[in-house]
């Protein structure tokens, strides 16, 4: 499948094809011995945990240790602490998510700096460059995510109305391409609806984001959230208010799979491939620690998940099986 | 720095002609006998502390009295000034020289933002950056210039609003840059226009973001803005002679010598696509000559060669993208030469052998300390970086390559926003320039702007005919 979207400086995403090792390069990963660190911005969601088993494994096949997984609870002073503590123990790697723009871009510089290898995850602060200040960007196509969450929700849209969007306040690579590529693909394909916005700044807020599409002057007929612990909350919403609008989303996470499955309210989503991710991060570091250089952004594109294939897909997603509550839920909706 | 560039560029159509000039002083603050009047000093006294400052030369009252020689009192007034305007913030203690310690002052690059986007055959970038020219955010996406000038400047418009809605706040847009997909020219009483590309020449681009935005517009060559970018912010920092060579639809160079960008007498310097690559090539080049360098080495003869690989069977990954996309692209080959196709690698040693011979004239003729290699075609992989400096060293004069560096640059697409941002903040500032603006505090303000707003609006909207008067009863 084509990657739609490109990186964060203009680059063409590459294939996690292009990261594998020669034999003779995993033997000498081994004989490194590599130590890494992982920053992530949180440890709890199902994503973070997809990605931190698929980082692990390949580190561990490769003989690279995973000596510190910290988790910055979405808070930017967090994370500059954990850099300041990783780069005085001198980590041969750390792969991080940034959690945010400008104020976390001069912890991931002086890691480099120090001579420490940096992979970043999902986003990349503004004025950051790859080869010098980090070794690769490791994502989703999250352009061609978000394009995909306007196909699945198109359809249940009525014509001549408005579409509304849960958009993330912060300045993230990933929610900012998912978001401008929803509204690019809505104004192209449908010019018939309007384009209706509501922002948070945490997903834990997104319940009062929610609230105020519904309660704003525009009423709208559907809603984007941009990623599943958004989406979460705009559900308990609708469904504390009695409204069964149509929703789609991005990241397959536990709960709005079983959401997708109750077939109410959430009508498709764009997923991410979070484990096979984690396996490209991991593999662009071993690269990096034996000398060979990554390409600068490598992308992984999505998969579009309906009521239909949302067992399937768990599999390939997730590389085991659904809860048997999904599936029960699932074979109810089938009758 | 781009001193002369920036001097030419307040007035919104880039030209020096003295019709324009004097259409930014109104007549009370002309000259007059030859001898600046009060105010014109005054305004060049605030240019000259507010480019100290920005430029770091000074940062306390006592090092500006220092440095310009001016009075304490006249240093005072000018700094309140620019305080009022909020060019300035008051920054952490200085260190002090004996008795207390001097209270420092900053540039404020904050009070405005910059537009600036990168339209290349490809793709388009956007991006705001603050008033020293640093990119605060930016976006990329795909793009086909094939849709037209009209369909472009749209989008490019609907994700500008968007950047503004993420993080204009209140801040005014004090000036917008645009990286241009092929030679700029400018004209006397007229915005600059786009050369050579059919569909575009002749199409208002400057004049429509003049109306939308209300706020001065520089366009350039995209290549040069790109060179300036990466020698201001990329791994060129610093370095004053400089190539960059943009390897992507077209080949074109940036060259920066003495730190100077050279532009040429009608925009179009750098164009080394067309350079003759020699006698046994008869390829017919856009331009209508024949055995141009972007006939045998550019992105359409990779994949022209590729598809022929694909076609005859000599390689596997070529025929694959043949079969899944039914065409083979440079990148394409660039790919297969990756995953170690020994053919697609071929196609690639004998581009850069060429791009190297072409770049070896350039070499000779400016002597620049490094060579950074750019665009799609440019980040494919190390075998074109290796036959590109093979062919430099090897038709280079010895004396010229000695401490020559050849490497791919490192920004991508962001050269381009980054130098159109720096182009725009270099003439915003630039002494002459602020002088025209400083006693309205923004140039967005400046007298000089609502003129050239209300030209492009007309020639946008044609001429405005005057209303007849309402028929009698």
């Amino acid at each position: 499948m084509p990657i739609s979207g490109l990186g964060p400086h203009g680059e063409r995403g590459q294939s996690p094809d292009l990261l594998r090792l020669s034999d003779e390069e995993i033997e000498r990963a081994r004989a490194g011995k590599f130590k890494v660190a992982l920053v992530l911005h949180t440890t709890k969601s199902d994503w973070a945990k997809q990605h931190l088993v698929g980082i692990a494994k390949t580190l561990g096949d490769h003989g690279a240790a995973l000596i510190d997984v910290a988790d910055c609870s979405y808070d930017a002073a967090k994370q500059v602490a954990h850099f300041e503590r990783l780069i005085a123990d001198r980590p041969d790697a750390i792969i991080s998510i940034p959690v945010g723009n400008s104020v976390v871009a001069e912890s991931h510089r002086n890691a480099a700096k120090a001579g420490i290898k940096v992979i970043l995850l999902d986003n990349v602060p503004t004025g950051l460059l790859p080869e010098r200040d980090y070794v690769s960007l490791i994502s989703a196509d999250n352009f061609g995510l978000g394009e995909m969450a306007a196909q699945l929700l198109s359809p249940h849209m009525a014509p001549e109305t408005a579409v509304g969007i849960l958009a993330y306040d912060k300045d993230f690579f990933a929610t900012n391409e998912r978001e401008i590529a929803f509204r690019r693909w809505i104004e192209i394909h449908r010019p018939d609806l309007r384009i209706q916005q509501s922002r948070f700044s945490e997903a834990l807020l997104a319940n009062v984001a929610m609230s105020a599409l519904v309660n704003g002057t525009t009423k709208i007929s559907g809603v984007f959230a941009v990623w599943d612990e958004v989406a979460m909350p705009a559900i308990r919403v609708l469904k504390g208010l009695g409204i069964s609008l149509p929703m789609t989303t991005v990241d397959l996470g536990d709960d709005v799979a079983l959401a997708l499955a109750e077939g109410e309210i959430m009508q498709g989503i764009a997923a991410q491939r979070p484990y096979d991710q984690g396996v490209a991060a991991a593999r662009s570091t071993i690269l990096s620690l034996i000398g060979r250089q990554p390409p600068p952004w490598v992308a992984l594109p999505g998969l579009a998940v309906t009521r239909e294939t949302v067992i399937q897909s768990y599999q390939v997603i997730w590389h085991m099986p659904p809860s048997p509550e999904l599936v029960k839920q699932v074979l109810r909706a089938q009758g | 720095m781009l001193a002369d560039e920036g001097r030419k560029a307040i007035p919104v159509t880039q030209t020096n002609s003295d019709s324009v000039v004097n259409l930014q002083k109104p007549e009370q603050e002309m000259m007059t006998s030859g001898k600046p009047r009060r105010v014109d000093a005054e305004r060049s006294s605030l240019a000259q502390l507010l480019n100290i400052i920005r430029d770091g030369d000074a940062d306390t009252r006592q090092e500006l009295e220092r440095v310009t020689g001016l009075g304490r009192a006249v240093i005072s007034d000018r700094l309140a000034t620019l305080f009022a305007h909020n060019l300035l913030v008051e920054g952490e203690l200085g260190q002090t020289t004996g008795g207390r310690a001097p209270r420092t002052i900053r540039f404020n690059a904050n009070v405005g933002l910059l537009l600036v986007a990168t339209i290349e055959p490809s793709r388009l970038g956007v991006a705001i950056a603050d008033l020293s020219g640093n990119l605060v955010a930016e976006h990329h996406e795909a793009a086909d210039m094939a849709i037209g000038p009209s369909h472009m400047l749209k989008r490019l418009i609907t994700l500008f609003d968007w950047v503004l809605e993420q993080h204009q706040g209140t801040r005014a847009v004090w000036g917008i840059g645009i990286a241009a997909p092929g030679p700029v020219e400018e004209f006397p009483l007229a915005s600059p226009r786009l050369r050579f590309l059919p569909g575009w020449d002749e199409f208002p681009i400057v004049d429509h973001l003049l109306a939308k935005y209300h706020a001065p517009v520089w366009m350039r060559s995209g290549v040069q803005m790109m060179a300036y970018g990466e020698y201001k912010t990329g791994n060129a920092a610093g370095t004053g002679d400089l190539i960059y060579v943009n390897l992507s639809q077209n080949i074109s160079a940036g060259i920066i010598s003495e730190g100077h960008l050279h532009r040429g007498a009608q925009g179009g310097a750098g164009l080394i696509g067309h350079v003759a690559v020699g006698d046994g090539h008869d390829l017919r080049c856009s331009c209508g000559n024949v055995g141009c360098l972007e006939t045998v080495a550019g992105v359409e003869a990779i994949g022209r060669e590729g598809l022929a690989l694909a076609n005859a069977g000599s390689s596997r990954h070529l025929a694959d993208a043949l079969a899944s996309e039914g065409l083979v692209t440079a990148g394409d080959v660039g790919m297969a030469a990756q995953s170690g196709d020994s053919a697609a690698a071929e196609i690639l040693a004998r581009a850069g052998k060429y791009i190297g011979t072409a770049l070896a004239s350039l070499v000779n003729a400016f002597n620049p300390s490094l060579i950074s290699l750019g665009g799609d075609v440019g980040q494919t992989d190390d075998i074109l970086l290796a036959s590109i400096r093979e062919a430099v060293y090897r038709r280079s004069h010895p004396l010229v390559t000695r401490d020559l560096r050849i490497q791919r640059s490192a920004m991508g697409s962001s050269a381009g926003l980054s130098g159109a941002a720096l182009v725009v903040a270099d003439a915003i500032f630039e002494s002459a320039s602020v002088v025209d603006w400083i006693s309205s505090g923004s140039p967005a303000k400046a007298a000089i702007v609502s003129v050239v707003v209300a030209r492009a609006e007309q020639q946008i909207n044609g001429p405005q005919t005057k209303p007849l008067p309402p028929a009698a009863a």
